[in-house]
């Protein structure tokens, strides 16, 4: 494959839709960690009880939230 | 990510896009399950590892499943807290 190839449209497209999934995956795969230190801190068990697993999505839920409130606090500031 | 750079003996010089998006793929998905299970090793490690034996005792290997398990789970949880619950 030369490097014109690269031009290829069908791998430009290709290529967006992998960095679009990669931006996805390293969100999760961040916020997973965090809300897992967070909510997961007995031994874990055979099963998430409903607070563990209420905690967990809430806490998803909550860092876009918090996203989105400091971006509006760097807005407000001149 | 070595046979981007080396050509390996495999691909030849005139590889087609087809051939060279499916590698492409094939080496993201081993990228991405090798960052997952070194995120998995660190968490279980410290939520069943907490005080190194001689061995690993039947306890702390059942922890290792269970939070194998549960690990998996709670990245389905979060994915679905963040994409389908749009608001």
């Amino acid at each position: 494959m030369d490097a014109s190839a690269l031009s290829n449209p069908q791998l430009q497209q290709m290529i967006n839709q992998e960095k679009e999934r990669a931006m996805a995956n390293e969100m999760i795969a961040k916020l997973t960690s965090a809300c897992w230190d967070k909510c997961i801190t007995s031994t874990p068990g055979s099963k998430f009880s409903s607070s563990e697993s209420n905690c967990l999505s809430n806490c998803a839920q909550r860092y876009m939230d918090m996203s989105i409130m400091i971006v509006k606090r760097f807005q407000s500031m001149h | 990510m070595d046979s981007f750079s080396s050509p390996s003996s495999s691909s030849s010089p005139q590889m087609s896009t087809e051939d060279f998006m499916d590698q492409l793929k094939v080496q993201l998905a081993q990228a991405y399950a090798e960052e997952f299970l070194e995120t998995v090793r660190g968490k279980c490690f410290d939520k069943c590892i907490t005080k190194p034996g001689s061995s690993l005792s039947g306890g702390e290997g059942s922890c290792i499943s269970r939070c194998v398990d549960r690990y998996i789970e709670a990245t389905g949880i979060i994915s679905r807290a963040l994409f389908n619950a749009q608001r």
